[in-house]
């Protein structure tokens, strides 16, 4: 007996849905892609494993580390994909690399991290995402970001921010100050983790010269809107972190025209742990769970990784953190009601039958079942 | 107002990071009364406080169970947790250290396996690997760390130390400090950006409070 209980054991990270509470994800999920549909996505389907080179380290995504990984007959290492968007990059590389035409996709499926066990992760997620490749432009920025808006909107959430900065901003004032690689990324892992007295201390021992301090600091520095931009512009004598901040404000700008501007904030410390991300970052944020509900950003890089000169620039949602806010809101999720039950006997299972099929054409959905009679077990 | 939640580590620290809070602007008088309650409120000022040991502080954090969190710096290294590290407060001061008996000092110098004990897996796995660039076979002990070389369990041991007099009564001399060491706020990374105005006056004004100490 014990042993078939084992059995019946899931391993840690992944669990089972079913019934109302997994159609709860798919209605959720369904809303969202109706927004990626509105804006002419297509949906794209890439493997669920790949060479492990495509999230290799150049990539700059995972780390190897948290990848499941595992050999084909061949000898081949094998990873189950961690993040979509390289494998996007990779698919899109190879099927329109003579394409100059902007490609717009969306997916959705499972992604895989082989994270540490008991700290009450998920090694199996759902995510949902879209990819705008080959328009480099603050447009395309505009589009993406618009649409995640209009995505998360659509499953009913309406207190939530979407914080957005431009990695341009610290990497040009790391160029401007001259500091080498290893002090750009104990400054990076310090600012992303708000980590200001840090941040301090590591400006004073590596000797960062006094004007640049002060724009560093401003990178913890919350924005609200284009004026704080423009303040911070104003600041800076980079000419390459003075790009990145007109690059927002033309962002500002155009999430106006959208009507989207209450939604968005500018966070200059905000800074990926991949390191594909070569212009603006961002992440959505709601009450009710501990982690983003998005998070996306420019990767300009990464498609000629794979042999495909493209800008391009994407997001996903983590579905189940997704589907936790909007329980801990108190947000309906709309799913459909319980199918209609026809119940039947020996005699009459042919009428019954041509009532179902009726019904079944209409599109409502019916379950038959057997009427219990005396003498049935 | 919206309601923030505070985690504070049970114990001193508690009654340091209290202080502290009082100082600033944000008591808590359920909390000086003696009962079982085991969240505080202040109703007034929109505040709860809830009491934990400290490894579950940065837990809390991190699931946005609390938006902020008090506890030593040798906890958050060590749970590694996704939090916004955003105070270094000042108290609950000590090092982390490698420590054993005075033979056991040569071996630090080579790149030979050692054995450690130590309540602090990841921070000893780091400190050897990463800046001592040794190959290191770690112990979890919970307690009484000091043991391990007495008893022949482990070469040397990582752990906190404040004074070292345990560690000289057992005939153990400090062989290196892998870092300083204190109590630190940190707060949900999805808390700062929706509550960011509640709690940037929260930092600011405790570390006014810092400030006018120092």
């Amino acid at each position: 007996m014990t042993d078939r209980q084992e059995l019946l054991h899931t391993p840690e990270g992944v669990w089972d849905h079913y019934g109302k509470d997994y159609m709860e994800y798919t209605r959720t999920a369904h809303q969202v892609k109706l927004a990626f549909h509105a804006y002419g996505y297509e949906d794209i389907k890439t493997p669920t494993f790949e060479f492990f080179d495509v999230f290799s380290r150049e990539v700059g995504t995972t780390p190897s580390r948290e990848l499941y990984k595992f050999f084909d007959r061949e000898g081949n290492t094998l990873v189950l994909r961690p993040d979509f968007t390289p494998s996007v990059a990779r698919c899109a590389a190879k099927y329109f690399r003579e394409s100059s035409e902007p490609l717009r996709f969306c997916y959705e499926g499972s992604a895989f991290q082989n994270t540490a066990n008991l700290q009450g992760k998920l090694h199996e997620s759902t995510e949902l995402g879209a990819e705008l490749i080959g328009d480099g432009t603050a447009a395309g920025d505009a589009e993406v970001i618009a649409m995640l808006i209009d995505g998360i909107l659509k499953t009913g959430l309406t207190k939530f921010q979407i914080s957005v900065g431009n990695v341009e901003y610290f990497k040009g004032i790391c160029e401007a100050a001259g500091l080498d690689a290893d002090t750009e990324r104990d400054l990076r892992d310090a600012l992303s983790g708000k980590n200001y007295f840090k941040v301090q201390d590591l400006l004073k021992d590596r000797n960062v010269a006094e004007i640049y301090r002060d724009q560093i600091m401003r990178i913890t520095g919350f924005m609200r809107d284009g004026k704080d931009l423009e303040e911070a512009r104003e600041k800076t004598s980079s000419r390459r972190a003075q790009a990145a901040l007109e690059r927002l404000l033309d962002l500002d700008r155009l999430l106006e025209d959208y009507g989207f501007e209450k939604y968005v904030s500018y966070d200059l410390s905000l800074l990926s742990r991949y390191q594909y991300y070569t212009g603006i970052l961002f992440k959505g944020y709601t009450y009710g769970v501990g982690e983003p509900i998005a998070s996306g950003g420019r990767y300009d890089g990464l498609l000629a990784h794979f042999g495909k000169d493209a800008p391009a620039v994407g997001f996903m949602i983590p579905l189940d953190t997704m589907v936790e806010a909007l329980r801990a809101q108190h947000i309906p999720i709309k799913v459909p009601e319980g199918p209609t039950v026809l119940t039947y006997t020996e005699e009459d299972f042919a009428k019954v039958l041509q009532k179902a099929k009726a019904l079944r054409a209409e599109g409502a959905r019916v379950v038959m079942t057997r009427a219990k009679t005396e003498d049935a077990g | 107002m919206e309601e923030l939640t505070i985690a504070l580590t049970k114990g001193r620290l508690a009654e340091k990071s209290m202080k502290l809070l009082t100082k600033a602007g944000y008591p808590c008088r359920e909390m000086e009364e003696d009962s079982r309650k085991l969240i505080f409120r202040n109703d007034a000022l929109a505040l709860s406080f809830f009491l934990s040991k400290g490894p579950d502080v940065p837990t809390y954090v991190e699931y946005g169970a609390a938006d902020i969190g008090i506890t030593g710096s040798d906890i958050i290294m060590e749970e590694n947790r996704r939090a916004y590290e955003v105070l270094d407060l000042g108290f609950g001061k000590c090092r982390m250290c490698v420590a054993g008996p005075e033979s056991a000092r040569q071996l630090l110098e080579h790149h030979e396996m050692i054995r450690v004990a130590s309540k602090y897996p990841n921070i000893a796995r780091e400190y050897f690997q990463n800046r001592r660039h040794q190959t290191v076979d770690i112990i979890k002990l919970n307690g009484s760390v000091e043991l391990g070389p007495i008893v022949q369990l482990s070469d040397v041991i990582v752990d906190i130390v404040e004074t070292g007099s345990t560690l000289r009564e057992n005939g153990l001399t400090v062989l290196d400090t892998v870092c300083d060491l204190s109590a630190r706020m940190i707060v949900n990374q999805v808390s700062m950006q929706m509550k960011t105005d509640r709690i940037l006056e929260l930092i600011g004004r405790v570390r006014d409070v810092l400030e006018e100490k120092a």
